[in-house]
């Protein structure tokens, strides 16, 4: 096990535990990252960008990780998710939410989100590191994708 | 771009790529993981105080130095190169192929830059690129023989097809074309 792992996975806070189960519910966390994306952003369009990123990026690291097979850290051990490990979708999705505030002041909160987020997916032993550094590259050609795409549609948001 | 600024971009990539490569053989693929990622943390936080019109003069310096003065963003092809070794880091596992493939990228792309923009011959499906520059990227490239033996001959062909495709980042398009010729063989 890498180092950064063992790190985060030898934090014992009953609190941040909780917090880590919590966010692992897929329905929890895809309602708080779009109540993020409403928060941070009010125009439609650059909100539609940003949800059409956020599909995008889950949609290839769901392929990614059929694909790839990477079993989990905790595969065996009771409360394990099913699917595979490589890249972490969690953290993919809060790294293309991070990036679509690149040009914003709040980019720092977004930015200390994304990282909370996985640290807490190594906390809860349920990723790598490289599963986070993963869904950090999905996330950012995930983002180049949809940005292509939307400039070569003619809509120039100049999100990031 | 001056010529002069262009060539210093790329022997600042090579530069890059060969670090990048010591650092991979010696500390290994853990280490330079948690290198490059937060290396990217750290430059898009940069990225964002230079947007929001903050100034940092080593950020500047770096900018004026190395970066394209068309670039859509701050800092915008160094992140694409760190994004494009991110890639090979975390998606292949063997550092030999990640090894080859940060060969191809750094030393390759960077040779067929310097050696293309003086070639005369267009490539019919892309005007910016030139006949000779992908020859001396395709040549360069069989360098990764070194870490991978003979797959290096298909590997710098799928690598220069890459490179030469019209309208994306070559910095992303040539990891990506090597990081899925690897997990395919």
């Amino acid at each position: 096990m890498d180092a950064i792992t063992a790190l985060a996975l030898s934090v014992d806070n009953p609190v941040l535990k909780a917090v880590g189960l919590l966010i692992d519910n897929a329905y929890f966390y895809a309602a708080l990252i779009v109540a993020l994306v409403l928060l941070g952003e009010n125009r439609n369009d650059r909100r539609l960008r940003i949800l059409a990123t956020l599909v995008v990026v889950i949609v290839l690291g769901a392929a990614i990780k059929e694909t790839l097979a990477h079993p989990r850290p905790c595969a065996g051990v009771s409360g394990c998710p099913a699917d595979y490990s490589f890249p972490s979708l969690h953290a993919s999705a809060a790294f293309a939410l991070m990036i679509a505030f690149l040009n914003r002041k709040a980019y720092p909160l977004y930015l200390l989100f994304a990282l909370f987020i996985s640290f807490t997916r190594l906390n809860t032993g349920v990723h790598v590191f490289a599963d986070i550094a993963g869904g950090l590259a999905v996330a950012l050609v995930g983002y180049y994708a949809v940005d292509l795409v939307w400039r070569s549609g003619g809509r120039d948001v100049h999100g990031a | 771009m001056s010529m002069e600024r262009e060539t210093g971009r790329q022997l600042f990539h090579l530069a890059l790529g060969v670090a990048a490569l010591l650092l991979l053989l010696h500390f290994g693929r853990g280490f330079m993981i948690a290198v490059v990622f937060f290396t990217i943390i750290i430059g898009t936080l940069l990225m964002n105080i230079q947007l929001l019109g903050g100034r940092i003069p080593l950020v500047q310096w770096f900018e004026e130095q190395f970066e394209r003065p068309e670039a859509r963003l701050p800092g915008w092809g160094s992140a694409f190169y760190a994004l494009g070794v991110l890639v090979l880091l975390t998606f292949l596992t063997d550092t030999d192929s990640i090894a080859a493939s940060i060969l191809v990228l750094g030393l390759a792309d960077a040779l067929s830059n310097i050696v293309g923009r003086k070639g005369k011959l267009r490539l019919p499906y892309n005007r910016n690129k030139t006949a000779e520059g992908s020859t001396v990227f395709f040549l360069s490239s069989l360098s990764a023989w070194y870490f991978v033996g003979p797959a290096a001959i298909p590997l710098a062909l799928v690598a220069t097809i890459a490179e030469s495709f019209p309208g994306l980042e070559d910095n992303l398009t040539i990891p990506i074309a090597c990081a899925l010729f690897f997990l395919v063989t």
